[in-house]
């Protein structure tokens, strides 16, 4: 029953994250019909763009992993082809016409836009963090002091 | 084609000149390594602030005049919160009463700086129209944070002990921002239209969750990668049982150290 109860305590954790966000777009939806326009597009050009660059930077981290496993060569191996299918699979949706493409001229042009769309994501995701992290921490570093349970040894 | 080569040189080439610097700066364990980090980043950011001014043709410039555009606040934002997180109940090196106040002030200036960005005429306009990365970075930002706030209300909430304060205040951040993107949606701004900024809004949605599932494919396919290598690795090799002498023997270290002794010790 307890374990139960963690585990649903931990799925409304979750769902808590995503009740507004999702409120939010379905009020976009209400308002304005005609919102998902290129929503499509832009999901597949994000997850292609985000899990080629993730793996790019984990492929990186086991640089880091090697100093203590005698510098294996196999898993970089690994990890790099993971990475070349990202580029290869996104490139290959990108020449599909109207698929992936958006107003950009040219296969190039489109996976540069999406680097950069990546990054200024990143950032405002970051941005986020600063802002929601900061005030919970500066409002617990100004909280009262609370009193200690067991008194001091004299 | 030189129009390509400068922008490779001016801002492609910084752009991976700061990722460099930036996965040196926090994997290196060298603290000369980490320091040409931190100045790879510093020449890779100020590189491609410069661009609207070196390469102007670009459609890359745009992303530097962004940054330019959002420096400002941000630092206000982070400067204020440092001040006034480290002005309160910090036993080592507390700020003084005035630092709190300019942190409080920061904090406003840069959340005024943001929100008149919206709705008065501090967009961020480039060359002649409304900087597309700032409708991206800004409907993000609204919406990933109503859903850290939310989170973050639970998370103290389950996990907190007596932490009514962060709560309400994290509901007052919540229904702020709540109240802005409701607003967003239903005015027009001076330079943001309110349908423009909707859309924005549902392809931010659509940004976020790519990433997270990218993420997490990437994170998967990691992990599939080391446990496969560790599953191929062979057994390490076993030593032999002990001997009676080498079993008398520990048995004899053990009792010295744990048997006798004197009050003094």
């Amino acid at each position: 029953m307890s374990e139960q109860n963690s585990r649903a305590s931990v799925v409304i954790l979750g769902a808590s994250f995503l009740l507004f966000p999702l409120l939010l777009c379905g009020l976009a939806l209400v308002l304005y019909g005609h919102v998902t326009n290129g929503a499509f597009v832009r999901f597949g050009n994000s997850l292609l763009t985000s899990y080629t660059i993730a793996s790019f930077v984990l492929l990186f981290s086991l640089f880091v992993y090697g100093d203590k496993r005698k510098r294996p060569i196999s898993p970089l191996v690994g990890m790099l082809g993971a990475a070349l299918v990202g580029v290869m699979i996104s490139f290959m949706f990108l020449s599909q016409g109207d698929l992936l493409m958006e107003a950009n001229g040219s296969i190039r042009a489109q996976a540069l836009s999406n680097i950069i769309r990546f990054s200024t994501t990143f950032i405002a995701i970051s941005i986020s963090a600063l802002i929601v992290g900061g005030i919970s921490f500066a409002s617990l570093m100004n909280s009262p002091t609370k009193q200690h349970i067991f008194d001091e040894e004299e | 084609m030189e129009e390509t080569v400068l922008a490779i040189f001016f801002f492609w080439a910084p752009g991976a000149v700061f990722v460099m610097g930036a996965l040196m700066f926090l994997f290196a364990k060298e603290s000369s390594v980490k320091r040409a980090g931190q100045i790879l980043v510093g020449v890779g950011i100020l590189t491609i602030l410069l661009a609207p001014w070196t390469i102007p043709f670009s459609p890359s410039s745009s992303f530097g005049h962004f940054i330019g555009s959002i420096v400002g606040p941000t630092a206000l934002l982070a400067v204020g919160i440092y001040n006034l997180s480290f002005s309160g109940n910090v036993p080592v090196g507390r700020l003084s009463m005035s630092e709190r106040r300019s942190g409080i002030v920061m904090i406003m200036l840069g959340v005024l700086w943001f929100e008149g960005m919206h709705w008065w005429i501090l967009t961020p306009t480039y060359p002649a129209e409304v900087n597309g990365y700032w409708f991206i970075f800004w409907s993000t930002t609204l919406l990933v944070s109503t859903g850290l706030a939310a989170g973050a209300i639970m998370l103290t909430r389950r996990v907190g002990d007596n932490r009514i304060q962060e709560q309400r205040l994290l509901t007052v951040v919540l229904l702020m921002l709540v109240s802005l993107v409701i607003m967003g949606f239903a005015f027009d701004g001076p330079r943001v239209d309110a349908e423009r900024f909707a859309h924005e809004f549902w392809l931010a949605g659509a940004d976020v969750f790519g990433m997270l599932v990218g993420f997490s494919l990437a994170i998967f396919v990691f992990a599939f990668v080391i446990a496969f290598y560790e599953s191929q690795l062979p057994e390490p090799s076993r030593l032999p049982a002990p001997t009676e002498d080498e079993l008398t023997r520990a048995a004899g270290i053990i009792a010295a150290h744990t048997e006798g002794g004197t009050s003094d010790e």
